[in-house]
């Protein structure tokens, strides 16, 4: 069970993915709409594990992937993607994502996923 | 399906917004501004496309992945856009509108039909080398900044262990040479990988049937080797220790690797305007709890007046502190109602476009001071007044290419809408450069309509003269079009903006253009008003007419026509007896000065009781039109008390 930062530009997914972590047990420390809030929220409220939507404004999701790794290397970030998206994941896990997750969410998909890196 | 519905609300409040983005954004494309308008476009379509996947509302997903891949292309400059590409994208944006509508109301989206436009997306996708199915992301990073975690450098590698592993990711693993890197990764954390196969760079162009073989030299034990390559959608992972002799030559170290078109930095500007709205309350439950406020105020003011009848000290300072939670609470209130002009703004380039394109005009359109903000039952009235002075911009007021050549004039016309709060009210603005409205032609249109006699019509000014385009029934166009001309004049606008208890103003020059002015109050159910007693009767005077309580001075008044006037300090003012309302009073003392517009009068009272916050409550249909009262306030003292409606009565 952990503390978990969701940043992704809509509320819809946020209250999606929200609503599948609680059922998992899990905590929201926070919500970020966007990279650069995703960045700041990081820094403030330290969570266990962040999930990263990709496409998103001011900053996108590799961009404050990389900010977040050169705040804290050990942060757990799960890229969340869709099919088709291949190359931007892998771009994200060269640049330390520990997993991710693809849209649309299946719940004990999700839920495995943010164990296993929770526990990595 | 029934596990989503509790996100339908969400899910469509959330995909207009992104709706309006991506049509906002389309329209700019056509004026050229690129870059960032892709990117918006690209966020907003690949947002729609996942949220419609999530609810599965799989037509809706369909046509937004179509749109999605054409975007790519043109993101990653394998393709430009043209005005043909332009308008079809906008044909899809009205399907997903429509998609929209049918997911609001309880559908899933089937019961359009996009496939005709799907298809000739595609075409396009073919036709500009795209490979629809890959569509490959180009939001890209410098290459600088990657770089894969190196295991322990050479030299550490002493008393170590080499290990063979062979890794199979599931069968069902959507992205299964991701989930191989990330073992990888891992893997890396722990040792030095000597080898693997495939080989990262073929793993990264996607060349991986599902088992990844390795060697990896560790100090970190069999068990923690095994867990790192563990994970989820991995199936099995087989270890063995490898002998001294074994180990196969390091051939194919992974660890170069390139980055990726590192030029197309996704700009990150642009969006400053955007912001999350993240309270989403039923319009309804809003208004009724602003109906239990204005009982509140209601009741607040009926303690007052006990209060201060049975003069109760300890009452009397309780009830103030009641009178400031009220009056915060409604504050509050006001503001909760208050939604920017955005929210109709933003709809009205495409009108712009759609009408400038059906009469081939060009028109600039500008929209400036969206976000001030209105209470959402003044925005509710605005919108269809609106949309008809913008259809009337540019359908009468910008002329043709060509005759804006020969006056002299750039091809493209140029309209402004504009908003800003101004006190008490807010100011829209509708400027446009065209041809102006021809007085000449208005009067005789006029004249030829029966609304006024040819002798009127010489004597009156410029400025009644531009009044009458708002009389019933008048249009100046010289054929109806099916644009602007829907039978409803600007009769119906100016109805529409006073019953907003707004007001409309025009000036305009002849080839040069008009200038539309629509003064609203911000908020509708709350206002000042003075409460003044004539006959015994008491009223209610909107205090935002009122510009002057003066004494009434018999002697000054002058008897014209059939009519009254007053001096008042060099001017002439109308007097204005309410005796068909209250019935005629003869200890009328006072005064009270009202103006609409540049029009002043003044009204005779006996008392004036003082200055309230009410609540107006509008007449109900069956009483029907009651020129002079806009509506009827209930007063503390429990007395029902109507409302003048200043702008009729002048």
């Amino acid at each position: 069970m952990g503390k978990i930062l969701i940043v992704d530009d809509t509320l819809f997914m946020r209250t999606l993915l929200k609503n599948i972590l609680f059922s998992g047990g899990h905590t929201i420390a926070g919500e970020a709409g966007d990279g650069d809030d995703g960045v700041a929220k990081y820094k403030e409220l330290k969570p266990d594990l962040v999930t990263m939507d990709i496409v998103m404004p001011k900053l996108n999701g590799i961009e404050a992937l990389k900010a977040i790794k050169e705040f804290d290397p050990a942060a757990k970030i799960v890229m969340c993607t869709a099919v088709g998206q291949e190359q931007m994941v892998k771009l994200a896990i060269k640049s330390g994502a520990k997993g991710y997750i693809i849209k649309p969410f299946q719940a004990p998909k999700v839920l495995e996923e943010v164990k296993n890196v929770l526990a990595s | 399906m029934s596990e989503f519905e509790a996100y339908r609300g969400l899910f469509v409040a959330e995909s207009r917004e992104n709706h309006e983005n991506l049509v906002k954004n389309l329209l700019l494309l056509e004026l050229g501004s690129y870059q960032n308008a892709i990117d918006e476009i690209f966020r907003s379509i690949h947002t729609l496309k996942g949220a419609s996947a999530s609810m599965g509302f799989s037509t809706m997903e369909h046509l937004c992945h179509t749109m999605e891949d054409v975007f790519s292309l043109i993101r990653s400059g394998a393709a430009s856009i043209s005005p043909d590409l332009v308008d079809l994208l906008l044909t899809c944006s009205d399907l997903i509108e429509q998609m929209l509508d049918d997911i609001e109301s309880g559908g899933d989206s089937s019961s359009k039909n996009p496939d005709r436009e799907i298809a000739v997306l595609r075409q396009w996708i073919e036709q500009h080398g795209g490979k629809p199915k890959e569509n490959r992301e180009t939001v890209a990073i410098p290459a600088d900044a990657i770089e894969l975690k190196e295991g322990p450098q050479l030299e550490e590698r002493e008393g170590r262990q080499e290990f063979e592993m062979r890794i199979t990711v599931a069968q069902e693993c959507v992205m299964k040479d991701v989930r191989a890197m990330l073992a990888l990764g891992n893997l890396k954390a722990l040792g030095t990988i000597i080898s693997v196969q495939p080989t990262l760079d073929a793993i990264e162009e996607g060349n991986f049937n599902g088992i990844l073989q390795l060697v990896i030299e560790s100090d970190a034990g069999e068990e923690s080797l095994k867990t790192a390559a563990s994970g989820t959608e991995i199936s099995d992972v087989e270890i063995r220790v490898v002998q001294e002799q074994e180990i196969p030559a390091p051939d194919i170290i992974p660890d170069t690797i390139k980055a990726v078109d590192p030029d197309k930095k996704q700009s990150s500007q642009g969006d400053k305007t955007r912001e999350i709205k993240n309270l989403r309350v039923d319009i309804h439950q809003l208004d009724h709890i602003m109906n239990l406020v204005e009982d509140l105020v209601i009741n607040r003011g009926r303690l007052k007046q006990i209060a201060e009848k049975h003069k109760i000290k300890e009452m009397d300072e309780a009830i103030g502190m009641v009178d400031r939670s009220v009056s915060e609470l409604q504050n509050q209130m006001m503001i909760i109602r208050m939604i920017p002009l955005n929210h109709i703004f933003n709809r009205l380039p495409r009108v712009v476009r759609d009408v400038a394109q059906h009469d081939n005009k060009e028109v600039e359109f500008v929209i400036e001071g969206g976000e001030t903000e209105l209470d959402r039952s003044v925005m509710d009235g605005l919108n269809d007044p609106l949309l008809h002075l913008i259809r009337n911009a540019v359908n009468h007021g910008i002329e043709s290419p060509d005759a804006r050549k020969k006056a002299g004039k750039t091809q493209k016309g140029y309209i402004r809408l504009s908003a800003h709060r101004d006190r008490d009210n807010v100011i829209i603005e509708l400027v446009d450069d065209g041809a102006g409205i021809n007085v000449g032609k208005v009067k005789a249109k006029a004249i030829e309509k029966g609304l006024i006699t040819q002798e009127v019509a010489e004597t009156i000014t410029t400025e009644e003269v531009i009044d009458l385009i708002f009389q019933p029934g008048f249009s100046t166009a010289d054929k109806i079009s099916d644009i602007s001309g829907r039978g409803v004049g600007l009769d119906v606008v100016k109805k529409s903006i006073e019953a907003l208890k707004g007001t409309i103003r025009v000036e305009t020059t002849l080839g040069k253009g008009s200038k539309f002015e629509l003064l609203l109050p911000p908020t509708m159910a709350i206002v000042d008003v003075m409460i003044v007693s004539v006959n015994g009767k008491r009223l209610g005077i909107p205090i935002s007419s009122i510009v002057e309580v003066a004494n009434f001075r018999k002697e000054a008044t002058h008897h014209i026509g059939k009519g009254e006037a007053i001096l008042l300090r060099n001017e002439v003012l109308q007097i204005l007896a309410l005796n068909d309302l209250v019935g005629a009073s003869d200890s009328c003392e006072i005064l009270i000065v009202v103006q609409y517009q540049k029009r002043k009068c003044c009204i005779p009272v006996d008392v004036v009781e003082g200055k309230q916050e009410v609540v107006v409550k509008p007449l109900s249909s069956f009483i029907g039109n009651t020129r002079g009262v806009s509506g009827v306030t209930i007063l503390g003292d429990g007395y029902i008390v109507p409302v003048l409606d200043v702008n009729t009565i002048i």
